[in-house]
């Protein structure tokens, strides 16, 4: 038992440290391509306010709450492993 | 320096590909001629064994399963059946008790009518340091002749490449993003800070001209 708690705290630290390393990556992509758009566009509006819409629309969408996806898929992972190599 | 460079890769290359060659699975068509529980004392190669059985406690010796087989070529190889659980390698193996009965079940001993199975496991049989194989599955196989496609191990190189690749575009990104500016900036700073002080010399230098008294008569 106390070797699956430990699985399951050192599982959980690594899995936070790629969450949070794919989180800046995720919305430093989304400002460059908003930056981009502005610089090639020259509009609408004010180039900061037109980022921070931008930005908080990110904030909202689906691409955000994609990268939830690296807890989900390795626990689903090391569900999928035990079920098939030992009961399957 | 060329050589050092080279022999710093090799051990590199080496190490990593024995690593892969010892924890990912293979898979061995063979013919299991025999199980046994053996006593085990680990010595200096017990970094080679796995865990005890999930749930019990690990102490300085235990009894190991073993399965012996023959391959088609007549050689012979023993795979240990040990747990892995929780731990290292990543197999999350529970049913070492199950799989010895498998292999009981699949025992054939007569060489006129030999029953086939593909054992996937991982580790090396090294006999200079008492050191087996252990064995996570058995499915029985038509023959010798099958082929097994790696599908996992095609599947993790596939994932591990992605995940690699991933982590060089967060790298790059970051440089770009934050450590370029900040190095540009840091670099502006000191050529105004350099600017500042070209500007201070000359006035220092000025207020000392200022000590220089007359020529004396």
């Amino acid at each position: 038992m106390i070797a699956m708690i430990r699985l399951a705290v050192f599982g959980f630290i690594g899995m936070t440290i790629m969450y949070v390393l794919l989180s800046i990556y995720s919305r430093s992509t989304r400002r460059e391509a908003l930056e981009k758009k502005w610089d090639a566009d020259q509009g609408p509006g004010d180039r900061d306010e037109f980022i921070a819409a931008g930005m908080a629309a990110y904030e909202k969408g689906l691409r955000k709450k994609l990268i939830w996806l690296v807890y989900v898929i390795p626990t689903l992972a090391v569900i999928a492993a035990i079920y098939l190599l030992n009961f399957a | 320096m060329r050589y050092v460079k080279w022999t710093f890769f090799t051990i590199i290359a080496v190490l990593l590909f024995s690593f892969f060659h010892y924890t990912l699975p293979q898979h061995d068509i063979v013919r299991i001629v025999g199980t046994e529980n053996r006593r085990i004392d680990f010595g200096e190669n017990s970094f080679f064994w796995a865990s005890p059985d999930v749930g019990t406690s690990a102490a300085t010796n235990r009894d190991v399963r073993f399965i012996n087989a023959e391959r088609p070529n007549g050689r012979i190889i023993v795979y240990r059946n040990e747990d892995t659980g929780w731990g290292w390698p990543p197999y999350f193996k529970l049913d070492s008790s199950n799989l010895q009965a498998e292999a009981q079940a699949l025992i054939s001993t007569e060489k006129a009518n030999p029953v086939w199975v593909s054992v996937t496991h991982y580790g090396w049989r090294n006999e200079f340091f008492t050191i087996y194989p252990n064995a996570i599955t058995v499915t029985q196989v038509e023959g010798p002749e099958v082929r097994i496609i790696p599908w996992f191990n095609i599947l993790f190189f596939i994932a591990l490449g992605i995940v690699l690749l991933m982590l060089w575009r967060m790298w790059a990104q970051f440089r770009e993003r934050t450590i370029d500016p900040t190095l540009e900036s840091i670099g502006d700073t000191i050529d105004e800070v350099d600017a500042r002080a070209d500007g201070l010399w000359a006035r220092f230098k000025a207020w000392l001209a200022t000590w220089k008294g007359k020529p004396r008569r």
